[in-house]
């Protein structure tokens, strides 16, 4: 509405009738969300995965929290089972996306160059790079920080946050915005769980409290524990798509 | 440091509106920015004196509105903001808490000026 009169006519309308004065200021009230342009390119990422009958799967930690890593483990204990496919987001090299060739799987590097995240226009371009007909689940491994990525939706199906028993048990609270998008946590590493002071309930409980229906798992990818569980939560989720 | 990209689409989203109202110019522009929208105020304000430079918010001051998170206790039912990087009630202490609200991240308002482009800048 028109702040000069409070009159319903549109501005250009009436500035044409020369009923209003030429120069005045108004305010414009619009509530508009920043992330819209994402979010509507996040959305045809999800409908084009759901088409192809492909789970997007994306993985979201600090660095080094071992994400490479498990999905390396996940791949060795499915063998057969699942098609695997990975799309890699790193700052700069393709050394993640190494790793995953090495195991035979389907693997697209984006080089997210200056950009701390991947964004939903990234794994866009990168779906139209891997042989979506062939795979069961496809995992989207972030850019390894604890801050930006969860920021954008991908459009992927889940979105997971590992946390590692290195790291602390004090992290959801402190980084909590990739804690509220996710579906699933998995708190990884707890093979070193004998050598660093980490109680294991809290950071599922705080994270529970920035988001109600969190499955939370616990993961070693050297000794393989509870590896088994997340591929089972991963496949379940793969069959509700058809 | 996404900040920029935010600051960036910030500009342009409100630039467009001005456009489309007929503005010459955008006085200020008001974003609402909550704590679990990961976006940092301070760093959205230091990205915006760069990315307001050549178009119409060249001289529009920016605000930040906050949206604070609501936490209710599920144990003494205290419903309010929450304090700092604590996920539990500042009143008992229980950490069974529904949390709503601070995901915002919005263009929230512009103030224009409407009227003829200035010939050279000038009046
Ligand atoms: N002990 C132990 N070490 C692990 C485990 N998972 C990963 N690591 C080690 O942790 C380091 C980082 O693992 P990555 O898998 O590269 O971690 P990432 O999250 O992919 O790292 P970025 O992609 O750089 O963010 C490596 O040295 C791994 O060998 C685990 O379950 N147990
Ligand atoms: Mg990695
Ligand atoms: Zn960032
Ligand atoms: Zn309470």
């Amino acid at each position: 509405m028109c702040e000069t009169c409070g009159c319903g006519l549109p501005e250009a309308a009436k500035r044409r009738s020369g009923e209003h004065p030429r120069e005045h200021v108004e305010e414009a009230v619009l509530y508009r969300g920043l992330l819209a342009a994402n979010d509507a390119q996040a959305r045809e990422n999800r409908e084009h995965l759901l088409a192809r009958g492909v789970l997007g799967v994306n993985l979201m930690s600090g660095p080094g929290a071992g994400k490479t890593s498990l999905i390396e483990a996940l791949a060795r204990r499915t063998r057969g089972r699942l098609r695997l496919g990975v799309i890699e987001g790193d700052l700069a090299t393709d050394r993640d996306a190494r790793r995953i060739r090495a195991l035979g799987l389907p693997v697209h590097q984006v080089v997210t160059g200056s950009t701390c995240h991947l964004d939903a226009a990234m794994v866009h371009d990168a779906l139209h790079r891997l042989p979506l007909d062939a795979l069961d689940i496809l995992f989207v491994e972030n850019v390894g920080n604890l801050v930006c990525p969860g920021v954008y939706d991908l459009g992927c199906q889940l979105d997971g946050v590992l946390l590692s028993v290195t790291e602390g048990d004090d992290k959801v609270a402190k980084y909590p915005v990739a804690f509220r998008r996710a579906n699933f946590l998995c708190i990884s590493k707890t093979d070193l769980l004998p050598h660093v002071s980490f109680d294991v309930s809290r950071p599922g409980q705080e994270a529970r409290v920035l988001k109600g229906d969190l499955e939370l798992f616990y993961c070693s990818s050297v000794t393989g524990e509870g590896t088994e569980a997340l591929l089972a939560y991963l496949e379940a989720g793969r069959a509700k798509l058809s | 440091m996404h900040e920029w990209g935010v600051a960036r689409e910030l500009v342009r989203q409100a630039e467009g509106e001005a456009r489309r109202r007929g503005a010459r110019e955008v006085r200020s522009v008001t974003a609402r920015v909550g704590p679990l929208s990961g976006v940092a105020p301070e760093l959205l304000a230091r990205a915006y004196e760069v990315a307001r430079l050549g178009t119409l918010l060249e001289s529009a001051a920016l605000s930040v509105e906050p949206d604070p998170v609501l936490a209710s206790c599920r144990e003494c039912g205290r419903e309010g903001p929450l304090e700092g990087a604590v996920l539990a009630c500042p009143r008992c202490g229980n950490r069974e808490l529904v949390v709503r609200g601070g995901d915002a991240l919005h263009l929230a308002k512009i103030e224009i000026e409407i009227g003829p482009e200035p010939p050279g800048g000038e009046g």
